[in-house]
């Protein structure tokens, strides 16, 4: 207790970073995040000695709904030095997942998170913190803010047509995704997975143009392929990159769409069976080989992927077409 | 040039979980086998080892743990005494019931098979859907795809 900062001190400290009609007249100041609903906008928390000004919580946009708060994960600003960053203190949660009709149990686990960030401490395709425990032994990882948009808020506001997409666009993406699927490979190698692959944890750093992968906390408890669930994720984000956005057969089937009639049910996504997979017979100009990739994430697959090897293998065969 | 002919052994590994499917299996070899000479059964159950975020503390992992290896304990025997009332000499089925991280239950099915060097691996089918199966991977498919050295039965 000794080491906490003076009312005044801390003052002192936010008016640095925040214009002085921000700057609270009081703080309550926190060593202890157990109850993370306690720990409030304007509160100061303390770990390691550093405090940290809270701001707002986290959101999280779902697809569709809106916006999920993420009590848990708060916006704090560095007081020593200003950064901003993503404050996730521990929530210990369980609950069954559902995937198509499949169920499958799931928690959140700080402590693989806080694993996760220092094997890829200095990679770019992740993002950037550390762990650090509170006086009661929670253990809080203290992320990089990374400034830049989702993958999925990219691809879905191109504003064009999909040929000019594909053509343009698509194989400059294609080579960040190679590099995102080299950096998942990455963890398979060092017996992580991400746990959580989707088009919205990919952040698109507006500085470098780098594409990171976020969010690491998810776990589920595997059965056979390990890594399978990471797979099927990245798979769904291929087909969402190729297809410039989720081909869906209630859009086609509203709009009309010669293409229809040429579907089968082997052309749907093996769980997601309202989103085609086989894009070739919608946009006739994508490759054979691209397109065998994405069949095999199809109802009509009869080979799946056991490892990001064998992704990253077809996938080099595509950048050589392109 | 006729091959020479190949040796296969009378033992037979049996590999177990709660799982019905398991019963099935066990069932099966009982009412195949039971009473014949010469055979030799062990019943095997790898606990896979929960990684360590699954639990909070390690006091849980260990509690769970310990709840689980004594209902397993308990489910082995149940089937020991299924084999033998089927006719089976009680000193020809054995039990082994072993903690392992298992990244993959198949590799870890199939090691055990190579150091008992025994000739045939008997596993119950799940029954996973397609979907399932694309999702998180098949034990059975895999032990039949990567085993070597030994007949696989996959009891349906």
């Amino acid at each position: 207790m000794s080491n906490m900062p003076s009312q005044d001190t801390l003052r002192q400290m936010v008016s640095r970073w925040v214009p002085p009609n921000r700057v609270p007249r009081g703080f309550r100041i926190h060593n202890d995040t157990s109850d993370f609903f306690r720990v409030e906008y304007d509160d100061v928390v303390i770990l390691n000695g550093k405090p940290y000004f809270i701001r707002h919580n986290a959101k999280e946009q779902r697809f569709g709904l809106d916006d999920e708060v993420k009590f848990w994960v708060k916006r704090a600003i560095d007081l020593e030095n200003g950064a901003l960053k993503i404050m996730k203190l521990v929530f210990y949660e369980k609950f069954i997942s559902r995937i198509g009709d499949i169920e499958f149990e799931c928690f959140r686990s700080p402590k693989k998170e806080a694993r996760i960030l220092e094997r890829v401490s200095g990679h770019k395709n992740f993002m950037h913190g550390y762990s650090t425990r509170d006086e009661k032994g929670n253990l809080i990882r203290i992320l990089d803010f990374i400034k830049g948009k989702t993958l999925s808020a990219h691809v879905g506001n191109m504003g064009m047509d999909h040929e000019t997409y594909y053509h343009e666009r698509f194989p400059g993406i294609l080579d960040h995704f190679f590099e995102c699927v080299q950096a998942i490979r990455f963890l398979h190698e060092n017996g992580e997975r991400h746990g959580d692959i989707r088009r919205d944890h990919i952040l698109i750093e507006q500085e470098t143009g780098d594409y990171r992968w976020i969010d690491f906390d998810f776990n589920y408890r595997h059965r056979e392929n390990i890594y399978g669930y990471d797979l099927f994720g990245l798979g769904n984000v291929l087909v969402f990159l190729v297809g410039m956005g989720d081909v869906l057969l209630r859009d086609l089937r509203r709009e009309g769409n010669p293409c229809l009639g040429a579907l089968s049910d082997a052309d749907l996504n093996i769980v997601f069976n309202h989103r085609v997979v086989n894009l070739q017979k919608i946009y006739p100009y994508i490759p054979e080989s691209l397109n065998r990739i994405l069949m095999h994430f199809s109802t009509g697959a009869n080979w799946f992927y056991e490892n990001t090897v064998q992704l990253l293998e077809d996938l080099e065969k595509v950048k050589n077409d392109h | 040039m006729t091959e020479k002919e190949k040796k296969f052994n009378k033992n037979i590994l049996i590999a177990v979980d709660e799982s019905d499917n398991a019963r099935r299996a066990v069932s099966y070899v009982g009412q195949l086998l039971g009473g014949l000479p010469g055979f030799k059964i062990i019943l095997l159950h790898v606990v896979h080892e929960p990684e360590e975020d699954y639990f909070p503390t390690s006091t849980q992992k260990e509690k769970w743990l310990t709840q689980h290896m004594l209902r397993m304990d308990a489910l082995l025997e149940e089937y020991r005494q299924l084999l033998i009332k089927q006719g089976f000499n009680p000193k020809d089925v054995a039990v082994r019931s072993m903690l392992r991280y298992c990244p993959s239950m198949a590799v870890c099915i199939l090691s055990e098979r190579d150091e008992t060097k025994y000739s045939t691996i008997v596993i119950g089918r799940q029954g996973l859907s397609r979907n399932e199966e694309f999702l998180f991977g098949s034990i059975s498919s895999k032990v039949v795809n990567h085993a070597r050295n030994c007949t696989v039965w996959v009891v349906e």
